[in-house]
């Protein structure tokens, strides 16, 4: 399934929620945001059961990125009980996702 | 393991790679390839690809690298989201171990590509993002009203300037000749736009920060002087550097670290074939990586035959 695009009522109900979060912040002019989305997807599916995988286009929810910090896309990041606990920009492979989602989901 | 042997296991889903993967399908071989990212490569990141056959109007590379991965899967080539760490290419079977296990070919296509060089300036790294940036299609809209360097002076450094000084307020262009090396038809253009100004013989020594770019010192190369320039951001744009560090000591490797093949794209190790930008070539373009892949195929067919 692929990873859905959300709002911003939606993304404070889920990083409020249970699960722990991780967003991919993009948009649909920058070229490297593109390139992870096939594999964004992928990550979604593949850890459904420990994590909810979402997408911000920072161009639709601008007030909400700059809040978030966001200045460099793609930019993923991992939230806890409401909090953004780690980040990282422009994963150069899925393996680079993988090893961030282990090192920061013990 | 049996079910992890390919006839065929190709690494990198760019042009090359996935026209191998058709040819090879298409010829009733197993095909797999190892993209570690996603289909297209680098012209996955090119929006608009105006120099390759039928699309009259360009075609966008990623979308372009997406169909021709479906076209492939669409004869039974399959695709692993995987990252290599280590190949063995003299092994029976040939043997890759990946971030997703252990892969095994009968015969391997090597198709992946190369990437952006880099000044090679200390902290560069850490400020990709930052300021440092290695393509203006992608991080351009970052820097719109603001000044950019653009180091380089071909055809890539060009292009990148010309499509910066319709975003950014200033474009300065450090090159270390005295001239563009980019095609003529570039340079007139270039010249004409208000905002673009060059600083000739020059290269950068150093990336002044605050965290994030806020100037770059560069050394003028006949008087040896330096000076500061104030900029927002910085392109490099001076080529590309070959991703072959796995095969060092494997594969024949030419000074510049592409692999050394002709047009049969044979390498140094029997039924190990390199296709695309990786290999020894005069023109890399989309169109002779996908010639390429369509005669690796084929000689893999014959290998294995």
């Amino acid at each position: 399934m692929a990873a859905l695009n959300i709002d911003r009522i939606k993304f404070e109900q889920l990083i409020n929620g249970d699960k722990p979060v991780l967003v991919d912040y993009w948009a649909p002019w920058c070229g490297y945001c593109r390139r992870i989305g096939p594999v964004f997807d992928r990550v979604a599916e593949q850890y459904s059961d420990v994590l909810e995988a979402v997408k911000i286009n920072i161009d639709d929810e601008e007030a909400l990125s700059d809040e978030q910090g966001i200045d460099i896309i793609p930019a993923l990041i991992l939230y806890k009980n409401g909090q953004a606990v780690a980040s990282v920009v422009n994963p150069s492979s899925k393996a680079a996702i993988d090893s961030f989602i282990a090192e920061n989901m013990p | 393991m049996t079910d992890r042997i390919y006839d065929v296991l190709i690494i990198g889903g760019g042009p090359g790679g996935y026209t191998a993967a058709l040819y090879a399908a298409r010829a009733g071989l197993s095909a797999l390839v190892l993209e570690k990212l996603s289909a297209g490569g680098q012209m996955a990141l090119t929006n608009q690809i105006d120099n390759y056959p039928g699309f009259e109007d360009g075609v966008d590379g990623f979308e372009l690298g997406e169909k021709m991965q479906q076209q492939a899967q669409r004869f039974g080539a399959e695709t692993e989201y995987a990252e290599v760490y280590e190949a063995d290419l003299a092994a029976t079977p040939k043997a890759v171990k990946t971030s997703e296990g252990e892969f095994f070919g009968r015969t391997v296509i090597i198709a992946t590509g190369a990437s952006p060089r880099e000044l090679g300036l200390a902290e560069e790294q850490s400020l990709v993002g930052r300021g440092v940036a290695y393509c203006a299609a992608c991080d351009g809209m970052f820097y719109k009203g603001k000044t950019v360097v653009v180091v380089g002076g071909g055809n890539s450094a060009a292009a990148d300037a010309m499509l910066l000084s319709r975003v950014a307020e200033k474009v300065i262009v450090v090159h270390r000749r005295d001239t563009l090396r980019a095609t003529k038809i570039y340079h007139q253009p270039l010249m004409n736009a208000e905002n673009v100004e060059f600083c000739w013989n020059s290269t950068v020594e150093e990336i002044l920060h605050d965290g994030k770019v806020t100037g770059v010192r560069v050394k003028d190369v006949k008087s040896g002087e330096t000076k500061e320039i104030r900029c927002d951001g910085v392109f490099v744009s001076i080529g590309r550097k070959p991703a072959t560090e796995l095969f060092e000591g494997q594969l024949h490797l030419d000074g510049n670290g592409y692999i050394v093949a002709d047009e049969s794209t044979k390498t140094n190790i029997a039924g190990v074939f390199a296709v695309g930008d990786v290999r020894t070539k005069r023109l890399r373009q989309v169109v002779t990586a996908v010639s390429d892949g369509a005669v690796a195929a084929f000689m893999a067919e014959e290998y294995l035959a």
